[in-house]
């Protein structure tokens, strides 16, 4: 049995143990669905050490290159005259996959965890839960651009019922706007995938197929196809690859999000349940960024490189107007969704970048931020909790009524700020150094982009040093009262146990950045070199 | 040959008895009738044959469609006495059944008719069966009307198609649709006046398919009707009326000889219409049936897009998504008849909460409805990708700026189609009310068929070549 078909399909196991079990049990449910995720956390922490690193293990656009490689005929259709129509479960990963696969599985315990808040139709939650975890994975791994396809889609459903029925007050209106503006955004690119499998065809096999590391490779395309390189054909006057790279790129943009496609973000936050959040902003924000390496830079590499100021641009523009909007806000939860947009645009500044420093940098930027705004995330969870308010003038030194929730606070905060010695610092040094470099390498992004970014970091640390002078310090003063200040007790060990090892990783990952690097290097080295031979 | 649908018909004369008999000896009737289609492969291995003087054609996708009706309206009769409202009808309900036989008989006809006297027939014979199941119940002026209407548009819509037909045949002499030399002869006839008559037959069989401009009965009607009726008629006889339509259209488009106006253009701009006036039109609706009822002229104008392109893999494409979004719609009413039997709910509002009364129901129409908008991993979904991959097949070679604006629609209106589809969700899970205990009387028949039937969506979602390998 292949590692990561496991690794997939676990969830699905455990949720049919869930779903046959009667209610009375209900309060097992819980444990059932940590192990679920711990069993996961293991096996991927094995895949992450037995990941082969080297020249050869590349991946990208070589297919012998992927490794815990499976690979099955799944959908295989005689289309006659069509030749025949050639879907494969494929999974695979490579050094882009697997640090984000490690995260994931991390972020997903941490998840679970705090899913003990939950307390109304638990079989539901935690049914769905399961879902939602088998969708995420699959979509790290699928090398197949159907079986991806199906695995970002089935993301869709649980989250809309996630949020809406153990969502906060306005969660109806939330839902929906999640679900219809990430919908918006997959139905084109479902028109695309199917221009892309019509365009290419399977060297091997001679069937068309929805192989994505066929479709990196120009000469499978069939010259009259839509996408091919060297037919220039149009869409209602536009050239066909550039329609097909900007299809691809709003549905990435709009799960990242970038501004200004980025309005269901703060709803969706505000209005979910903190294992709910947790997801959303450490996992599916991941899913956008991996999908523009993946596939927008994959499969549609010149086009990326012609865009890429406007990549870039869009960058600057997440990074500064995520980070104002920061400022503004009077909900802690919404703005720490807001200061997610802004280190989302870090992510794509990299990227656009197309340096090796840029790429790496983007790639650890998402693996550091998935680690960061789960604590945060969770660090709202915990004050919510207790007194069920999140506004940041309604607390007043915090710290000294919860000395420990305030350490692991300014952790927290100070990690996400870019203190050297954490990890975003090393994220944020490296995608502003790949964009200090682009200039003189490849010519494709101007120096003020860079400089855009590193004002962005600066308010980036004013957002959060101000909430932490305006929530923790100075003399106690609680909206609520002496209710209040009896509601708010210190982290109790479930909360410890859950915030400390996010705190170690953090400060790991600062101090080893190596620990990621090394797996994304041979990688993000082969991307760079393909981006250049296009 | 036909043999069959006459023993069908006897069965039913001397079943008129009770009710339950006449169940089983249409059912019984309905999977010989199946049997006999399956039969009925093993004559076209060699080709397609004409029967009855060139009245009929038997080919391949013609039994397939069969097969798929036949299957769909098994489904039907035992839905019928599983409604509350219809099964208290006070004269029973084996006449139901003797009209249903006898629609049925019509639907097979029509899909294999490529005579315009047959095509005629057959139509009128499935609309008179349907004029009578519509007003079978009409309890209220509501329903009264709504059978009224129907008649009459029907009546209008068959006499224009009359119409039509006697122009066609007094243009081209012949009464056979399929023939070259018919449309060699349309030809020499001033195009103005062959393409007059040939939109006037259109017209009759899109009463049928309920395609915008003529869809303006299906909503009062399907609301009226009692739901299995609803059911009945919004899948059933639109299946055949394609196959209609895809036995009609071929002279005209691919021979090259017709002069009159592109149909092939003609088409794509009515399913663009179709497509944006049903999704629309959808979500200002409150009543569950109604809801169902535009979004299934919705789904009428995406269904166009495979009869537009027409290659083998279109037809094909093309029977897929019908049998999906027919079972899909089936289910969806079916829950509609269990929610109004067991709460007594119809409009969306009323389902609030009940979600998590009816627990296994609800997850059942959730997946219905997904289907029904077309995400995965239902068989909606690949329904959708097959006509996708077909219509680009076909604009990779011709480039036609009209396939390109259907697709671009057809994805546009699935993102509208979610905002109403969704309603329903939302209000069985996402709204909480307060709800009083009911004395629910469990229809389970209902629940278990639509369990069947959602396990079925996803099983095709997952693997859609147990059945399209086949067609």
């Amino acid at each position: 049995m292949n590692i990561l078909t496991l690794l997939i399909f676990i969830p699905v196991l455990f949720g049919f143990i869930i779903m046959l079990l009667p209610s009375s049990l209900r309060s097992s449910f819980k444990y059932i669905t940590l192990l679920a995720t711990l069993l996961q956390l293991g096996m991927s922490i094995w895949i992450y050490l037995h990941f082969k690193t080297g020249v050869a293990y590349g991946g990208i656009n070589h297919e012998d290159q992927f490794q815990f490689v499976q690979k099955l005929p799944w959908i295989s259709l005689n289309l006659g005259s069509m030749g025949k129509m050639q879907i494969d479960y494929f999974v695979g990963i490579d050094g882009i996959s697997i640090t984000l696969l490690v995260m994931t599985s991390l972020v997903l315990v941490i998840a679970a965890l705090s899913s003990w808040e939950i307390k109304s139709n638990l079989k539901g939650f935690f049914l769905l839960f399961l879902l939602l975890d088998m969708a995420v994975m699959g979509v790290f791994c699928s090398l197949d651009f159907f079986l991806f396809y199906l695995f970002y889609e089935l993301m869709l459903l649980p989250l809309y019922f996630l949020i809406g029925m153990w969502g906060g007050a306005r969660r109806e209106y939330a839902a929906i706007k999640f679900f219809l503006y990430t919908l918006f955004g997959s139905v084109f690119m479902l028109l695309v995938m199917v221009g892309l499998y019509l365009s290419v065809t399977d060297p091997a096999t001679g069937n068309h197929t929805f192989n994505m590391v066929q479709m990196m490779n120009p000469a499978n395309y069939s010259a009259q196809s839509i996408f091919s390189i060297a037919g220039h054909q149009t869409i209602l006057g536009m050239p066909a690859r550039t329609v097909g790279f900007v299809v691809l790129f709003i549905a990435f943009a709009i799960k990242v999000p970038v501004v200004p496609l980025h309005t269901w973000l703060p709803d969706a936050h505000v209005e979910a349940p903190t294992p709910v959040s947790i997801i959303l902003a450490g996992i599916l924000l991941k899913i956008g960024g991996y999908g523009i390496i993946r596939i927008c830079l994959g499969i549609f590499p010149e086009v990326a490189t012609t865009g890429a100021f406007w990549l870039g641009l869009l960058g600057v523009i997440s990074i500064l107007y995520g980070a104002f909007n920061a400022l503004a806000q009077r909900d802690l939860k919404r703005m720490i969704a807001y200061s997610s947009v802004s280190h989302m645009g870090f992510v794509l500044l990299g990227i656009a970048s197309q340096t090796a420093e840029g790429i790496s940098g983007a790639v650890m930027q998402m693996v550091s931020h998935g680690f960061l705004s789960t604590m945060l995330f969770f660090l709202v969870g915990v004050l919510y909790n207790r007194v069920h308010d999140r506004g940041i003038y309604h607390f007043r030194g915090l710290g000294n009524l919860m000395p420990k929730y305030t350490a692991f606070v300014m952790i927290a905060f100070f990690a996400s700020l870019g203190l050297p010695g954490f990890s975003a610092f090393v994220a944020e040094a490296f995608t502003l150094a790949g964009a200090f470099k682009s200039p003189t390498v490849n010519d494709l992004l101007p120096y003020w982009m860079a400089v855009c970014g590193a004002v962005g970091l600066l308010l980036g640390a004013a957002y959060f040093l101000w909430t932490l002078q305006r929530m923790f310090f100075g003399a106690e003063s609680l909206k609520g009262g002496a209710v209040w200040k009896t509601a708010l007790t210190d982290l109790n060990l479930r909360e410890k146990l859950t915030l400390a090892p996010l705190a170690l990783i953090a400060i790991a990952l600062g101090i080893m950045p190596s620990l990621v690097f090394d797996k994304i290097n041979d990688s993000v080295l082969s991307l760079i070199q393909f981006l250049q031979l296009k | 040959m036909l043999l069959f649908i006459i023993v069908l018909i006897t069965d039913l004369i001397f079943g008129k008895r009770s009710t339950k008999l006449c169940r089983t000896i249409a059912c019984a009737g309905l999977v010989l009738v199946m049997f006999k289609d399956l039969q009925q492969v093993a004559l076209i291995l060699d080709g397609s044959h004409f029967i009855f003087s060139n009245m009929l054609l038997l080919s391949r996708s013609n039994i397939f469609f069969k097969l798929i009706i036949d299957l769909l309206s098994f489904m039907l009769l035992l839905y019928f006495t599983w409604d509350n409202k219809l099964n208290g009808h006070q004269k029973g309900l084996s006449d139901l059944y003797s009209i249903a036989m006898a629609s049925i008989f019509g639907l097979h006809l029509m899909v294999m008719a490529v005579n315009l006297l047959a095509i005629y027939l057959a139509i009128e014979m499935v609309s008179i069966a349907s004029y009578l199941m519509v007003a079978y119940r009409t309890e209220n002026a509501f329903s009264t009307e709504a059978g009224l209407k129907y008649v009459l548009f029907g009546a209008a819509s068959s006499a224009i198609m009359l119409y039509g037909i006697s122009l066609l045949y007094g243009f081209s002499g012949s009464l056979d649709v399929i023939f070259q030399r018919n449309i060699i002869e349309l030809s020499k006839v001033n195009p103005v006046s062959s393409s007059f008559a040939v939109i006037l037959v259109l017209i009759g069989i899109g009463f049928k398919l309920s395609f915008v401009p003529a869809h303006f009965w299906v909503p009062d009607v399907y609301q009226g009707a009692s739901t299995p009726v609803t059911a009945y008629l919004s899948t059933v006889p639109k299946i055949a009326a394609f196959a209609l339509l895809i036995n009609f259209l071929p002279p005209f488009i691919l021979s090259g000889k017709w002069t009159g106006f592109d149909i092939g253009i003609a088409l794509s701009i009515v399913g663009i219409i179709t497509m944006i006036a049903g999704n629309f039109a959808a979500v200002m609706q409150t009543n569950v049936k109604r809801m169902l009822a535009y979004s299934s002229i919705g789904h009428t104008g995406f269904a166009l897009m495979a009869v537009v392109v027409l290659t083998l893999q279109g037809v094909s494409a093309l029977t897929y998504y019908l049998l999906v979004y027919a079972l899909a719609n089936i289910a969806a009413l079916m829950l509609a008849t269990y929610f109004a039997n067991e709460a007594d709910a119809e409009d969306v509002d009323s389902y609030k909460g009940l979600g998590l009364k009816y627990p296994i129901a609800s997850v059942c129409f959730v997946i219905v409805l997904i289907s029904l908008t077309g995400l995965p991993v239902t068989a909606g979904f690949t329904g959708k990708l097959f006509v996708f991959s077909a219509v680009y097949s076909v604009y990779q070679q011709t480039h036609s700026i009209w396939l390109m604006l259907l697709m671009v629609t057809g994805a546009l209106t699935t993102v509208v189609s979610l905002f109403y589809y969704i309603k329903i969700p939302l209000n069985l899970f996402l709204k909480r009310k307060e709800i009083s205990e009911i004395d629910s009387n469990k229809s389970y028949n209902v629940l278990i068929l639509s369990i069947i039937i959602s396990f079925l969506l996803i099983l095709l979602g997952i693997f859609p070549d147990l059945v399209l390998r086949y067609l």
